[in-house]
């Protein structure tokens, strides 16, 4: 039989202490009033979406966390977290979520929040200039290549006015701004 | 049609439209559709990413047709919307108020569709089975669906057996790989290039290990991310999977009888031209 070490300081499973006084008691009201977050307080923490999520492994806060942390209103940690911008978005912790929290759904609730602050990967922040600038993610540069398929070289009816119309309104127009 | 499929992948474009074409299925590129912006978009302005897709649908309900898309992309930033907005009156109302200056209304009249759902669903497998001409040979193909036109099942509404029948009635037998539900890693890229890379790799290796010898997808972010990141692998670590990446109208296409021009083949980055071998008939 394996020894056991004499296991000296605290368990290892225990977590920083959290700092009650830092705590945002209406994050959780916040995110519950914002698109599919309804379901947020139904989570039990049985850490399906952990289990389901293919790369929990390399995250520090795992899905299953990053929802008690909301719930708990540790808004500041869950907001510049790098974890929410590392989501795939493959849905596959909403899926199989046995209470129906629509995990996915809310990590892009807490994006637009961290957005709203600022904080947004520049990266990201590239392509909404991108779609502000343009009206779309990809030109075609290649047009030769649509008229070795019988394809017209532009697009047809693909319109872009409308889209930087409609983003220089909303925050895309003051994220890609306040960049400059 | 979106803008990826068009700039990147017009040999997907035109060999939807050759295969609808076969079955008399009527597809007009829709006059004035936006780009949907992504799931970056929605990461990071909600409601932007919300009216350019509501905008879009409404322009569609106007019309009377229901929108069919070849990107998974697309289809679910659309789904979505859809989904949400019948679903959620206070965001309807907020939107359709700023539709409304461009005289448009979203009612949530029409269903954007998934291209080889609207095979399956309007054709059918069997009026399919009539024309295949040039049957493959039971090759093993690996399925990539991707996830948004999986996931959320509540939103998409796709059942991953429309393209499992899809590739079986080419003569072509599906290969079970145990990640097939896994993510491509293409939508981590601008955050993590590494991550995507390895999730790519992941997928790949699993395919491989199961016997696959080519993969199809139904999504050229799926598409670009497979295909393009093998000549990486290659590169960087002197791995070879050499397993062509073929859009699925690509596959149905040479069952039907077209040639390799006809589909684009040439275009794909690792050759594909070894399916060829496997047409009979």
């Amino acid at each position: 039989m394996a020894e056991t070490k004499e296991s000296t300081g605290p368990p290892v499973t225990l977590i920083d202490p959290i700092e009650m006084s830092k705590l945002d008691t209406k994050f959780r009201e916040e995110i519950h009033s914002m698109p599919n977050g309804e379901e947020l307080s139904a989570c039990f923490a049985c850490s399906t979406c952990t289990a389901a999520c293919p790369i929990a492994n390399i995250w520090k806060y795992k899905p299953h966390q990053l929802i008690r942390m909301i719930l708990l209103g540790m808004r500041d940690d869950v907001l510049s977290s790098d974890e929410i911008w590392l989501c795939l978005t493959c849905f596959q912790c909403q899926e199989r979520c046995p209470q129906k929290v629509r995990v996915t759904d809310i990590f892009f609730d807490c994006k637009n929040l961290a957005a709203e602050e600022g904080k947004v990967p520049q990266n990201i922040i590239g392509l909404g200039k991108e779609l502000l600038e343009k009206g779309q993610l990809y030109i075609v540069t290649a047009d030769w290549e649509r008229e070795d398929m019988d394809l017209e070289p532009e697009v047809p009816g693909l319109a872009v006015d409308p889209v930087k119309n409609i983003l220089k309104e909303t925050r895309t127009g003051k994220l890609v701004s306040g960049d400059k | 049609m979106g803008c990826s499929v068009p700039a990147n992948y017009p040999n997907y474009e035109a060999a939807m439209i050759k295969v609808a074409t076969a079955f008399d299925m009527q597809l007009e590129y829709m006059e004035g559709v936006a780009c949907c912006g992504s799931p970056n978009l929605r990461a990071i302005d909600y409601m932007g990413w919300l009216i350019v897709n509501a905008r879009t649908l409404a322009i569609a309900e106007k019309n009377g047709y229901d929108i069919v898309t070849p990107c998974n992309g697309c289809f679910g930033s659309l789904k979505d919307t859809h989904h949400f907005l019948k679903h959620d009156d206070d965001y309807r109302k907020k939107v359709n108020a700023l539709l409304k200056k461009d005289g448009l209304e979203f009612k949530g009249t029409i269903t954007p569709r998934h291209f080889v759902e609207a095979l399956y669903n309007d054709i059918g497998i069997e009026e399919i089975r009539k024309k295949i001409t040039k049957p493959l040979d039971g090759v093993g193909i690996a399925i990539h669906y991707g996830c948004h036109v999986l996931r959320p099942a509540d939103v998409t509404e796709f059942r991953p057996e429309y393209l499992d029948e899809l590739i079986q009635v080419t003569g072509a037998s599906v290969v079970e790989y145990p990640i097939w539900k896994q993510c491509c890693g293409a939508t981590v890229l601008p955050v993590d290039e590494n991550l995507g890379i390895r999730l790519a790799r992941d997928k790949l290796k699993s395919m491989k290990e199961s016997g696959a010898e080519f993969i199809t997808v139904v999504c050229p972010a799926c598409g670009n991310q497979l295909d393009l990141q093998q000549l990486g692998l290659k590169e960087s670590y002197g791995e070879e999977y050499n397993l062509p990446v073929l859009l699925y109208p690509q596959i149905l296409g040479l069952a039907l009888g077209m040639d390799e021009e006809e589909v684009g083949l040439s275009m794909n980055r690792v050759p594909a031209d070894p399916i060829l071998d496997h047409l009979t008939g």
